[in-house]
């Protein structure tokens, strides 16, 4: 901003000008610089506070405390060909009971037999139906144990608290410490986590039902919204007339980017389940609701992307005699689909991360089987997180911090494929 | 802003000169406040022909051609010359109405090419501009392989039918626009990665390599070094035998030594059209003498 | 590359899409109240563990929502089975009839109580229904003893009740969509409110202004609504000593090691004092089935089976784990015998 009367002047040198000003010019760069680097440390602190929590309070339950049975699989109630009638519970109580003989009394028994899971003799069912010719024989195998077990062995329940205060008497805490002499007792990597559907049971619940739903509710979402998405967007930014129509129709869709989500359900309750009457709760249901909740986004970005395609290369097209159809197709839609895939990622991810649409189509629910198709009852990861956290059981705290950490993997893990889309394509232009 | 200023630093001058051209009045020359054009527009052989051109951008508000008429002949080349800003860019894309492309860009008047209006509803701009071929004064190439830059209009018009032709035109073209010896054992780079001289002939290449029968030229040489010059005006006096050239031009030398035609723009309006020579040597109007004698622009 | 994922795709679609118009349904879709849920799904879980049927799906939609699901009609898009935190009411009973659900059978599975918490950090409180209804009404008799209300004045505990610690009122409980609150309203506010013969006499005189006096919970700061997520209250309240939580039983019976329950009317909130009915915050719960649908729907019988059996819902059974306060063995036989006959609602017995 020098005024030409210095520099004219010839007393003043332009150089002189400049170098008193420097160390001015420098500082503000220099708090400017300190303003954004404090700006970046400060999300950088939450998000570790973010994480360091949430992993503190999940990582265990990537752990489950199991307890080993030694079990006579005694043939005379095993009949290889019905195994569905058998009674493993009592295989699996027996087997307990001989571990601790001196407990006789009927309601004690109660008690001990409280430290192992419900899914004890489901595991049991399983193993034996996958070696049937281990029938007659004796094998010892780690069962789950109790959730409540599993919290103590965790250190989540303080065992020096008065008997009256924990979960656990005394009497079982002594129970467990035998076992933990014996060895019988200890933490192993906790697939089940991994590959079962909800259940009651802290220690019987796994993501993998909620981790498929959403799979197939995003199959659904993406193979709908994408095209219609980049359609949308190619008609309207490159093909529509530009009247008050179209501007209705744009003001519209920015509208619907910032609709609360519930919106979507509602609406997705009236049309898709009550006047289509397709299947409540079905993954293909909550990819039509999160399509629809995604598609403006996705044509938000797509028109931007469109935008940012510079003129002079549609110039190039069109200058050679390509059609409008052949110029977009050619090479504007190519140069934009970085920016749309990151726009549709984007949109993905925050459809994975959604919850309050399933709500109303029945998504949140209490689904215990591992859905196999689009119109099966399913549920989503965050639906489970929430449905986890609102469940009385302290093993479920965990659970829920464990199943955030999973979403956030997916999270990272599909934003970070937007970043590598990005930088992959836009080196070509 | 920078117009006005333009106009009270003429009114300076031209108090201070009375008399511009050794050896000729101030009286011959026609006073720089008439905007009429001066000189020859009209050629009976013509190619293309636009009577009344007018362009105004910005819904209207803005007007950038003023009542412009002027003939391009056959196997002619015509220069457009004018001070920056003054509407040739604007005007030559009139010609293979790449105006269309521009929101709020409206074009008046009649503009022929032999007998047909181009701006006629029934035209369709798709074979229209694969007869009137462009050169853009911003070098454009595709972001694809240098070979598919010049491939992509003969694959799409349908001039090519198999591999082999295609590889044929390619290099025939990238020959003719003086390049062919710098990238030929580069053709799948890309295009964006050559140099600013080398895409702008990369340019020329891709427009001729579609066989057009006017090709339009904005500054084609303006980031080129004298050799390359020398082979696009080689190139140009070549390419008027079959087809007619406009082409905008900042310098005076390249004017007068491929153009037959010499047009001058001042702020929208054709000042002075006539042959070359006559244009540089002995113009009619105050303004033209002006630029050409470096008075301004 | 991309059209053979393309293909992938869409063939993965239609294989998933292809039985949608199949109208039939094999699993059993239950919806309702959150306070039932929990009970439902292990009940639900056990019964797909231990039978040939699926598991049924159970959506937690509150109580208010799953009657109106379940009243819409009868079909395999619609529930056969919804979970209520209170009686289902006359008019419900009437949509669904008007929908074609002429015969609804009614189970109660026990109860639930509803306890006012706080951390065992602190005292244990030693509450009566006037006390609460002091603390958190909206509106209070005026403190001079004239029969008129006014804004409540109270801030601290000791104001209510001069035995009652001079502690700030802080009480983090269910907003009013949840059924707690309605639960509580009903079974606290009122009986506490009722303790004053205007408001009492109000309740024939004027049943509208009666229910303001009493369900208009005060807004003006120590009663924090907390959301659904009665976790969320737990947390708090081991976080912050001061505080009194309202949420139910069995999340008091989950976090015994944290918390305490306030004594109510002289009566702590523990599993027995619930069961025998001298705790005086607790409310029965209940399911209701469409009958129409049983033998069309694969399971439901098997699944009323599964819930009235003794190992279920018996003194014993699985679901007093969870924190449900089951019924004396007279009313269990009753409704089992209902469960087993499938016997109708009469609609005049509302
Ligand atoms: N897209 C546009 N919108 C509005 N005004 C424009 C646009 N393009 C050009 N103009 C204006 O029209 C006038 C003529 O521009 P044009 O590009 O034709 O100039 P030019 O003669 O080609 O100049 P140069 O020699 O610098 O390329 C200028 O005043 C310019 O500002
Ligand atoms: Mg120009």
């Amino acid at each position: 901003m020098n005024k030409p009367e210095n520099t004219t002047s010839g007393s003043v040198r332009t150089v002189d000008l400049v170098q008193k000003g420097l160390a001015r010019r420098y500082k503000a760069e220099k708090r400017f610089r300190r303003m954004g680097l404090c700006a970046i440390s400060f999300s950088l602190l939450c998000l570790a506070v973010l994480f360091i929590s949430i992993f503190g309070s999940g990582y265990s339950a990537f752990q489950q405390t199991v307890i080993e049975l030694d079990i006579v699989l005694d043939p005379s109630g095993l009949n290889p060909n019905n195994l569905a009638g058998a009674d493993f519970n009592g295989l699996v109580k027996t087997a307990l009971y001989n571990m601790f003989p001196e407990v006789k009394d009927r309601g004690e028994k109660k008690k001990l037999l409280s430290l192992l899971s419900s899914g004890a003799a489901y595991k049991l069912a399983d193993f034996v139906k996958a070696h049937p010719d281990r029938i007659g024989k004796a094998l010892s195998l780690w069962v789950p144990a109790d959730d409540d077990v599993d919290m103590l062995m965790k250190g989540h329940i303080n065992r020096n608290l008065p008997e009256t205060e924990r979960r656990l008497n005394d009497q079982q805490i002594s129970w467990i410490e035998a076992l933990e002499e014996q060895g019988k007792i200890k933490k192993k990597f906790n697939t089940t986590f991994f590959t079962a559907g909800d259940s009651r049971e802290p220690e019987l619940a796994g993501i993998w039902g909620a981790t498929c739903g959403s799979f197939y509710t995003l199959v659904i979402t993406l193979i709908l919204s994408f095209p219609i998405g980049v359609a949308a967007a190619v008609y309207l930014e490159e093909f529509a007339p530009k009247n008050r129509f179209t501007d209705i129709i744009e003001v519209n869709i920015n509208n619907l980017a910032a609709v609360p989500s519930i919106v979507f359900g509602l609406l997705g309750l009236a049309v898709f389940l009550n006047f289509f009457e397709l299947p409540r709760s079905s993954s293909l249901v909550g990819g039509l609701v999160l399509t629809l909740m995604t598609l403006p986004t996705i044509i938000i970005a797509g028109r931007a992307a469109l935008k940012s395609v510079p003129p002079s290369i549609r110039e190039a097209a069109l200058g050679v005699g390509a059609s409008k159809t052949q110029m977009v197709a050619h090479h504007v839609l190519p140069l934009a689909m970085p920016g749309m895939l990151t726009g549709t990622i984007i949109g993905m991810a925050r459809a994975l991360g959604e919850t309050a649409p399933l709500l109303m189509i029945g998504m949140v629910a209490f689904i215990v089987d591992i859905p196999g198709g689009f119109t099966d009852p399913s549920t989503a990861l965050p639906v489970q997180i929430f449905l986890w956290a609102d469940s009385p059981e302290r093993g479920f705290m965990e659970k829920t911090s464990a199943a955030i950490m999973v979403l956030l993997v997916f999270l990272v893990i599909m934003n970070s494929a937007a970043v590598y889309l990005r930088k992959k394509y836009e080196k070509r232009w | 802003m920078y117009q006005a200023s333009e106009t009270i630093n003429h009114k300076v001058e031209t108090k201070m000169t009375e008399n511009p051209l050794p050896g000729k009045r101030k009286s011959q020359l026609v006073d720089r406040n008439v905007r009429e054009t001066v000189g020859q527009a009209k050629v009976p052989n013509f190619r293309m022909r636009c009577e009344n051109v007018n362009v105004y951008y910005q819904f209207g508000e803005k007007k950038a051609i003023n009542n412009v008429t002027l003939d391009i002949g056959k196997n002619e080349v015509i220069a457009m010359i004018g001070p920056s800003g003054c509407g040739k860019s604007t005007f030559i894309r009139c010609l293979n109405r790449m105006n269309d492309t521009i929101e709020g860009c409206r074009v008046e008047g009649t503009i022929l090419l032999d007998d047909t209006d181009i701006y006629d509803k029934k035209i369709d701009v798709v074979p229209l501009r694969a007869r009137i071929g462009m050169v853009f004064q911003k070098p454009n190439p595709f972001p694809k392989s240098i070979y598919d830059n010049i491939a992509y209009g003969p694959k799409i018009h349908g001039l090519v039918q198999n591999r082999q032709e295609t590889d044929e035109l390619v290099e025939q073209s990238l020959k003719r626009a003086g390049l062919w010896n710098e990238v030929k054992d580069r053709l799948t780079q890309p295009g964006t990665g050559l140099s600013g001289g080398q895409q702008q002939r990369l340019c020329i290449a891709r427009t001729i390599a579609v066989n057009p029968e006017v090709i339009l030229m904005d500054e084609p040489c303006s980031a080129l070094d004298p050799i390359a010059t020398a082979v696009i005006e080689d190139l140009i006096d070549e390419l008027k035998k079959e087809y007619s050239i406009a082409i905008v031009t900042h310098s005076m030398q390249q004017a007068s030594r491929v153009s037959q035609r010499t047009a001058f723009f001042h702020m929208g309006d054709l000042i002075e059209i006539g042959p070359t020579d006559q244009i540089f040597l002995s113009p009619l109007h105050q303004l033209t003498n002006d630029y050409i004698t470096g008075r301004f622009g | 590359m991309k059209k053979l994922l393309l293909s992938v795709l869409s063939l993965v679609f239609i294989a998933g899409v292809g039985n949608v118009g199949a109208e039939s349904r094999d699993y059993i879709s239950i919806v309702g109240s959150s306070t039932v849920y929990p009970f439902s799904t292990v009940v639900a879980e056990n019964f797909g563990k231990t039978t040939k049927f699926k598991t049924p799906k159970i959506e937690s939609t509150g109580s208010g929502g799953g009657h109106k699901l379940f009243g819409a009609g009868v079909g395999v898009q619609h529930p056969d089975i919804t979970n209520s935190s209170r009686r289902i009411q006359k008019s419900e009973v009437e949509t669904a009839m008007k929908n074609g659900i002429n015969e609804i059978v009614e189970i109660k599975i026990g109860y639930d109580g509803i306890v006012i918490a706080n951390s065992k950090k602190a005292k244990q409180f030693n509450l009566t229904r006037k006390d609460i209804f002091l603390a958190l009404a909206a509106n209070v008799p005026n403190p001079d003893g004239t029969p008129t209300v006014v804004p409540n004045p109270y801030k601290t505990w000791k104001d209510v009740n001069p035995e009652l610690p001079a502690m700030a009122i802080e009480v983090l409980g269910p907003p009013p969509t949840s059924g707690t609150r309605d639960a509580f309203v009903e079974l606290v506010m009122e009986t506490g409110g009722k303790k004053f013969e205007f408001i009492k006499a109000m309740e024939k005189a004027d049943g509208k202004q009666f229910k303001s006096i009493c369900h208009t919970v005060r807004e003006d700061g120590p009663y924090i609504e907390a959301g659904e997520n009665d976790n969320l209250i737990v947390q708090k309240l081991d976080a912050n000593p001061n505080a009194l939580g309202i949420f139910g039983f069995s999340f008091l019976d989950q976090n015994a090691d944290k918390l305490q329950g306030s004594v109510v009317e002289g009566v702590a909130p523990v599993f027995e004092a619930i069961a025998d009915g001298s705790y005086p915050v607790s409310r029965p719960l209940f399911f209701y089935v469409k009958k129409a649908h049983v033998d069309q729907i694969p399971g439901i019988r098997e699944y009323l089976k599964e819930f009235t059996s003794e190992k279920a819902w018996g003194d014993e059974g699985y679901l007093t784990d969870k924190g449900l306060i089951p019924m004396p063995a007279a009313e269990r036989k009753k409704y089992s015998d209902i469960a087993n006959n499938l016997t109708p609602l009469n609609a005049s017995d509302l």
